[in-house]
């Protein structure tokens, strides 16, 4: 079968290998793009080369995620036939399972069955995309395994076979009893230009040509609280006289004596991940071992024997008696916070594998500067360590391993590498110093003296950016490719202007790269923080501020701003106040981890160095004693070991003595005497908080036995096995124009009705379209934004206000979501000529933000009415249920993650387990900052909260005439008060209409279904089975229409009553007692240290407005709506898609900006 | 080239007593490990024999021997500087010529008629040039060896041209340096203990030790594969790979072994046979009961 699409593909010819896979989309017809599917399918099945099979699966997911579903009938299939948009539950099962062909195969039954459908052609879009992604993540895995050097720790699985001994330099103890300690300091890189995140390892083993980066090795300081840079990681290994392994994070505050095997390849136990990925890729715990059940002494024995021959013959069996001695592995990170686009982490990796392989003999110096070949190594170790700790890092980050200034470019494969045959390009890229005939010693000073590096204080998840750059690549979409090309210009003219020592015309050329192509490519690589940041500095500094540089993955955190150098020591204390007025104002908008900083920084011409302390001089860093001495000191010295015994009085002389070690005492003294603890403050403040708040004690009280005796937990939240769930009749959808016109005489059993409509319409001439701006302009309706919410998915629990967050640049600016709303209503107002009153409910946690944020933007220019409804109810997390831990995590299908990230995550979840245990199941969460231990207890309670606060009784009095509230999510960013769904909301004289979607492979939580026979919205969390969710083709949008007085009258209240809080109160009472309690868990962040977080689960308690549809009494009629209207913006990650598909365009289109 | 001199190394401080004692050779006379040495050597057609030894052992190993004790010119090393410099200590005696070189706390078996010793001189003679004997070896051992890297000898089957040679490498080195082709994985040709050297080794090591001697400290120890790795990159050196056995008489049980090792291929290997699965039985049965 003749295909373009598969031409393209292989096409040698670069002009053609480089077509956009849009431009042939955007002008093929529906049969077409089906018949390019079917080509692809088969190409990819029966092709054998890796990256033609990769590049089929992006296309085949473009066209299935992007363009077909545009082809599609909104009513009907690809053939013609009714849409019944289900997904099958088995293919569902085996994308979670990582069964991508089978679940593609399972997809692809039904859509030759039935015909394409907008919901099988979103499943087969995940499946081709994760099997894409999973097949080059294969691919490396296998490369990074078979680079030569790293291979024989594979096979390694038995200590009689472990080939590595401990040199003997370590082996030789002072008089005192001291081992010698072999220090590892290493720089960290900063990357002058990383020519469109080329540095992700499949452009570079795709596309060899365009990855180049411009590389720097850095030393650091915290401006301001450290004297001078240095190197910015450090790592310590020693020989110690017990037979364990003792991991030290002096940086974390961790340790861990490990004595089992099983507990090295336990990454997610402690914070030891990064420790433990070292000790495994350096060898001296080969990868091959995990599993094996041996004994970590005997390997320990094997690896550092007690005696060691002497002839040029040794003997195999000889010198293992051992079984004294261990290893201690130090990490040390000098204050520099996470996140700083650095490459901190993959730096810190690179240092203690170098120390490692260093102890092992696995170098040629035990000290000083590594060769070529062995930088080369470590890096490949690093990227290992990466592979197996679950994180991944870029192609570049071990840069800090080399000395001073490289290029960094990928290399063609050639037939003596592993990956010559399967890729392109080398998993290892080429580095190539670039030496003083370079780039002068002048230009490196005139460098340093005109760059601010700063560290932002925003730490993000760049994973989802990362995935975002290689889909694009593969699939040359064309603004984006033309952005790569750009950079790669701008890659050249950043190197020509360093030889040239032009760092003004740099700063020039890095603004460029950031303001276009990096942004054509990612948009998100940029936020309304660094766009106001760089504003701010260039009204400051005017002609004296030379340019923005972004480093790294996106911005927000580690940045680099030039100045001309007579300014430089002016700007680097005016951009961090700045930084530091700038975050207060969007501190509840965006994600920050930390306060920002600027460094002092110097470039390192040594690279990694290693230095060896023996004798009286073999102590570890002050920061090492700082931490672990005072819980030695509150053993008993008979307890200690003898070399531990020698440390310590050799520390206590060192302290009198040593100028580097002073104020240690008084260090000492303050760590063993903490001072007030700041705990109690917290507890204070949260205890303040719930007492103003109105907290309901008596209710929580309830919760928590219930919660301890299991009568409430996530298994109760569901309804019983034998509730019968249906999808809707099917006759119902059919017949729903009908049925309009007959509302009076034909109602459902349940007093509901469903019709359907897609959304937008374009007859806006019709009677039902023109009912509905006639109540517009008569002033009848007004909208309510759920804004209750810290956005726990969009942050991952980082607890910032949603509706606060800019989200998306539209109309040339950062929106947040709360300006998009209102620019809708400002439009729809415009246009009927009378403003819409607008009621945006708020709670404890987002209440005075947007109150605040409001104000400063005097509301966005919105001129209509504007309400803030504030919340009135408040919960207390708790500390989770094993049992409801392990239902989530057990029962509940999970997506199962690529091998080894799956393997950290179930250690993870172990340890959180075990957290839960310690902590006391059920008791308050109270080991946070107040604000993260507090919940929200649902958006059921926000309707109430209207009666109850005077809200709604104000905006009626204002406005009598209102008597219906389009109430909608807050990331509903669609949704708009659209006359023709009005008009038929007021024509079928229901309590509430409903709009629905038709159902997607994400949307995932509950529907419309029938329950027992019954219409009804339903929770996904309420379903007897998982499965039953598949049954289900429309999905709830949650925004809905409510008429006033039918609601009121359903609380048995009138307008009158509205003045009564007694019988306000009452009547909510009543009503919540009927609607079920559900028990959620909330990721939560915890953040410490130096811009360190940790995630939590958490348990709280939640009333849904959506079971208000079971109601007796209740008439609720549901609509369909277009996905563009309906959808919800959960997870920053949809974003791009939502870029690209059209539906930002289409929201741009709904808003009149201010 | 013709060779007639060797060098045995026995001067290993923790070694001293090993090349003393007493074994029953494959022929069933008794001899001690050292005469057993000297044997191997002199069936390549060795004349004079230099064994290198710490001082004051040339008396007792002298005594070990017997008939050959004419032979055996004892060298002593006064100063333990390591292998490399215990060979340096014969050069007065090898002068400018080739030489087999066996260490002293080894016994070789040879799998077929032509002993090990016989085979090395053979091919050195035939190649003209320095050649060591090699074994393919798994990697968990190579922290016990000298290992050398380099290709195969066109047209033969077990012989290979040295290019590196690195002392008891790391498996990491190994990867990326000592591949050779045709062996399997996970194994690289590793020292046998048996060499034939040219007069270029003396040379090396003497270089080596005057360097060590000015720039570092005196405990500074020579290695042979040093010496090697250099002589690789200066003139031809070739490997001979061997399918004999060597036993190493200074591990733990290493006599014990390698004994059994010399009966079993000796006349009296049905006799031998027999009393260990009598042994075994014997054991077992009563375990039984």
């Amino acid at each position: 079968m003749s295909s373009r699409l598969i031409d393209i593909i292989t096409a040698r010819d670069p002009e053609v290998r480089n077509r956009s896979l849009d431009a042939f989309c955007r002008t093929a017809s529906l049969k077409e793009l089906l018949d390019e599917c079917a080509a692809l399918e088969a190409f990819r099945r029966a092709s054998d080369n890796l990256y033609e099979r990769v590049r089929a699966l992006f296309f085949l997911y473009a066209i299935h995620r992007f363009h077909l579903p545009d082809k599609l009938s909104p009513d009907l299939t690809g053939f013609g036939k009714p849409v019944r948009s289900l997904i099958p539950y088995d293919g569902y099962t085996h994308l979670l399972q990582r069964r991508f062909e089978e679940a593609i195969d399972c997809f692809l039954a039904l859509q030759t069955a039935d015909g394409p459908t907008e919901a099988i052609s979103s499943a087969l879009a995940e499946a081709y995309h994760r099997l894409g992604f999973q097949t080059l993540a294969d691919q490396v895995r296998r490369s990074v395994r078979s680079v030569r050097g790293n291979q024989w720790m594979f096979r390694t699985g038995h200590p009689m076979d472990h080939p590595l001994r401990v040199r003997r330099e370590l082996l030789q103890r002072s008089a005192e009893g001291l081992f010698p300690v072999l220090h590892e300091a290493t720089p960290v890189r900063m990357d002058l230009s990383h020519s469109g995140w080329s540095d992700i390892f499949f452009l570079g083993m795709d596309f060899p040509e365009g990855a180049r980066v411009l590389n720097v090795s850095i030393d650091l300081a915290v401006h301001g609280r450290d004297p001078a840079p240095r190197p910015p990681v450090e790592a310590y290994i020693r020989v110690i006289d017990e037979p364990l392994l003792r991991l030290v994070s002096v940086d974390l505050g961790a340790v861990a004596e490990i004595t089992n095997l099983a507990e090295v390849f336990d990454y997610a136990r402690d914070y030891l991940g990064l420790l433990k990925a070292a000790i495994i890729a350096a060898g001296i715990i080969p990868p091959g071992m995990e599993g094996s059940g041996e004994r970590l002494q005997d390997l320990l024995a094997r690896l550092i024997p007690s005696s060691r021959g002497e002839t040029g013959i040794f003997s195999p069996a000889g010198g293992t008696k051992g079984g004294t001695y261990g290893l201690e592995l130090v990490s040390q990170v000098n204050g520099i916070p996470k996140g700083s686009r650095l490459a901190v982490s993959t730096s810190l990796l690179a240092c203690l594998i170098a120390v490692c392989m260093r102890a092992t003999g696995q170098t040629q110096a035990l000290t000083g500067m590594l060769q070529e070949h062995e930088r080369r190594l470590v890096a490949a170790r690093a990227i290992l360590g990466e592979w197996l700790a679950g994180s991944g890092g870029g192609w570049q980050d071990s840069g800090g391993v080399w000395p001073g200034m490289k290029l960094i470019t990928g290399q063609l494969a050639g037939p003596d590498d592993p990956e010559y045959g399967i890729s392109r390009g080398r998993l290892l890229p080429g580095h190539h110093l670039m030496g003083y005939d370079e780039v002068s010693a002048d230009t490196r000073e005139r460098l340093q003296k005109s760059l601010v590096l700063v560290h932002g204080g925003m730490a993000q998840d760049v994973g989802p950016i990362l995935e975002m750059v290689t889909e694009k690549y593969l699939l040359r979409s064309e603004a984006e490719w033309i952005g790569r090309q750009k950079a790669m210009g701008i890659y050249d003219e950043i190197v020509g202007l360093l030889r040239q020592g032009d760092v003004r015309s740099i700063g020039d050329a890095t603004t460029r790269n950031f303001f276009d192509p990096i942004q054509t490519i990612i948009p998100w690589a940029n936020n309304l923080y660094t766009t106001t940041l760089v504003e701010r500095a260039k009204a400051t500094f005017g002609d004296d501020f030379w340019g923005f540089w972004m480093l790294g993955g996106m911005s927000g955190g580690g940045m680099g701003f030039i100045f001309d150098p007579h300014r430089r020591a002016e700007a680097q204390e005016r951009l961090l106040a700045m930084m530091l007025a700038t975050k207060r104002e969007l501190e509840n908008a965006l994600p920050f981890a930390m306060e920002p900083v600027v460094y002092d920084f110097a470039i390192n011409e040594h690279g990694t160095v290693a230095e060896l302390r023996t004798g009286t001089e073999a102590l570890m860093s002050p920061s090492y004693y700082a931490f672990l001495v005072p819980a030695l000191l509150k053993r008993e010295r008979y307890a200690l070991t003898h070399a531990r015994r020698a440390e310590l009085d050799r520390f206590g002389a060192a302290c009198r003595t040593n100028p580097a070690l002073a104020g240690m005492v008084q260090t000492l003294f303050d760590r063993i005497i903490p001072r007030a603890d700041q705990e109690d403050v917290s507890q204070r403040t949260l205890d303040a908080l719930l007492e103003e708040l109105g907290f309901d004690r008596i209710q929580h009280e309830q919760i928590r036995a219930d919660l301890r005796s299991g009568r409430i937990g996530l298994a109760q939240n569901r309804l019983s096995a034998s509730t019968v769930i249906e999808d809707v009749y099917p006759g119902d959808v059919a017949n729903c124009e009908l049925r309009i016109a007959n509302c009076e005489s034909r109602t459902m059993n349940h007093e509901s009705r469903i019709m359907i409509r897609e959304f937008p319409i374009p007859n806006h001439q019709s009677p039902i379209t023109n009912y509905g701006l006639q109540a517009l302009r008569e002033g009848r309706v007004a909208v309510v934004t759920l804004a209750a919410g810290v956005g726990s998915r969009w942050t991952h629990g980082a607890g910032v206000v949603k509706a606060l967050h800019p989200f998306c640049k539209l109309g040339g600016k950062h929106r947040s979501f709360i300006e998009v709303h209102l620019a809708k209503s400002r439009r729809v107002g415009d246009q009927v000529g009378m403003p819409i009153p607008h009621i945006i409910t708020t709670s404890y946690l987002t209440h005075e933000p947007i109150r605040d944020f409001l104000a400063q933007r005097d509301n966005y220019g919105y001129t209509g009415p504007l309400y803030l409804s504030p919340g009135r109810a408040v919960g207390l997390r708790l500390i989770p249920m094993a049992r409801d831990l392990r239902f989530a995590w057990e029962e509940m299908p999970q997506q199962l993650l690529d091998e080894q990230a799956q393997k950290v995550l179930e250690s993870l979840h172990a340890a959180l387990i075990g957290w839960a245990q310690q902590m006391g199941e059920g008791n308050d969460y109270r080991d946070n900052v107040p604000q993260q231990c507090l919940h929200p207890v649902g958006h059921w309670f926000e309707i109430p909260n209207l009666l109850k606060n005077g809200v709604l009784a104000k905006v009626l009095a204002e406005r009598p005439q209102l008597e219906t509230l389009m109430l909608h999510n807050i990331d509903t960013v669609g949704a708009d008060v659209d006359a023709t769904v009005l008009g038929q909301h007021l024509a079928s004289g229901a309590t509430m209409t409903i709009e629905v979607i038709t159902r997607r492979v994400e949307d995932r939580g509950g529907g419309l279904a029938r329950v027992d026979g019954n219409l009804r919205l339903i929770e996904g969390m309420a379903l007897p089975h998982e499965e039953d969710e598949f049954k289900l083709s429309y999905y709830n949008s949650n925004t809905m229409w409510i008429s006033i007085d039918k609601l009121l009258a359903l609380f048995e209240l009138t307008r009158d009553d509205l003045h009564d809080a007694g019988k306000i109160d009452e009547a909510v009472r009543a009503v919540a007692a009927r609607m079920p309690t559900y028990i959620t868990l909330k990721d939560v962040k915890k953040r410490w240290g130096h811009g360190q977080e940790d995630v939590f689960p958490v348990a709280q308690f939640e009333k849904l407005w959506g079971d208000m549809t079971a109601l007796p009494g209740m008439t609720t009629q549901y609509v369909v709506v277009h996905r563009l209207r309906g959808q919800q913006l959960k997870e920053p990650a949809q974003l791009d898609g939502w870029l690209r598909d059209g539906s930002a365009a289409y929201v741009e289109s709904l808003c009149a900006w201010d | 080239m013709h060779i007639t001199k060797a060098v045995i190394t026995a001067a290993g401080r923790n070694q001293r007593t090993l090349p003393m004692q007493t074994l029953t050779d494959r022929d069933g006379a008794e001899k001690s490990v050292l005469a057993i040495l000297v044997e191997e050597a002199l069936s390549a057609g060795i004349d004079e024999i230099a064994v290198v030894v710490a001082p004051g052992d040339e008396g007792p190993y002298a005594a070990t021997v017997g008939d050959h004790a004419g032979r055996l010119h004892f060298i002593p090393q006064t100063d333990p500087r390591g292998y490399g410099h215990a060979i340096y200590c014969a050069k007065p005696f090898v002068g400018d010529a080739p030489f087999l070189h066996l260490v002293g706390d080894h016994l070789y078996v040879s799998a077929d008629t032509q002993s090990c010793a016989q085979q090395l001189v053979a091919v050195a003679e035939a190649e003209n040039c320095a050649v060591s004997a090699v074994q393919a070896t798994r990697e968990n051992l190579l922290p016990y060896y000298g290992t050398v890297g380099g290709k195969r000898v066109p047209g033969r089957k077990d012989l290979y041209e040295i290019d590196t040679v690195i002392e008891k490498p790391t498996p990491t080195e190994a990867e990326l340096r000592l591949i050779v082709p045709g062996l399997r994985a996970g194994h690289y040709l590793c020292f046998f203990g048996m060499h034939v050297l040219t007069p270029a080794v003396m040379e090396i090591l003497e270089s080596r030790i005057s360097e060590t001697r000015i720039s570092e400290s005196a405990n500074q120890r020579i290695t042979l594969s040093e010496a090697l790795a250099v002589l690789a990159t200066r003139e031809k050196y070739l490997a001979l790979e061997e399918r004999a056995l060597r036993y190493d008489v200074g591990v733990k049980y290493g006599l014990v072994i390698a004994q059994l090792a010399l009966a079993l291929s000796g006349g009296d290997r049905e006799e031998i046979l027999t009393r260990l699965v009598e042994m075994l039985a014997t054991r077992e049965l009563r375990r039984g009961a």
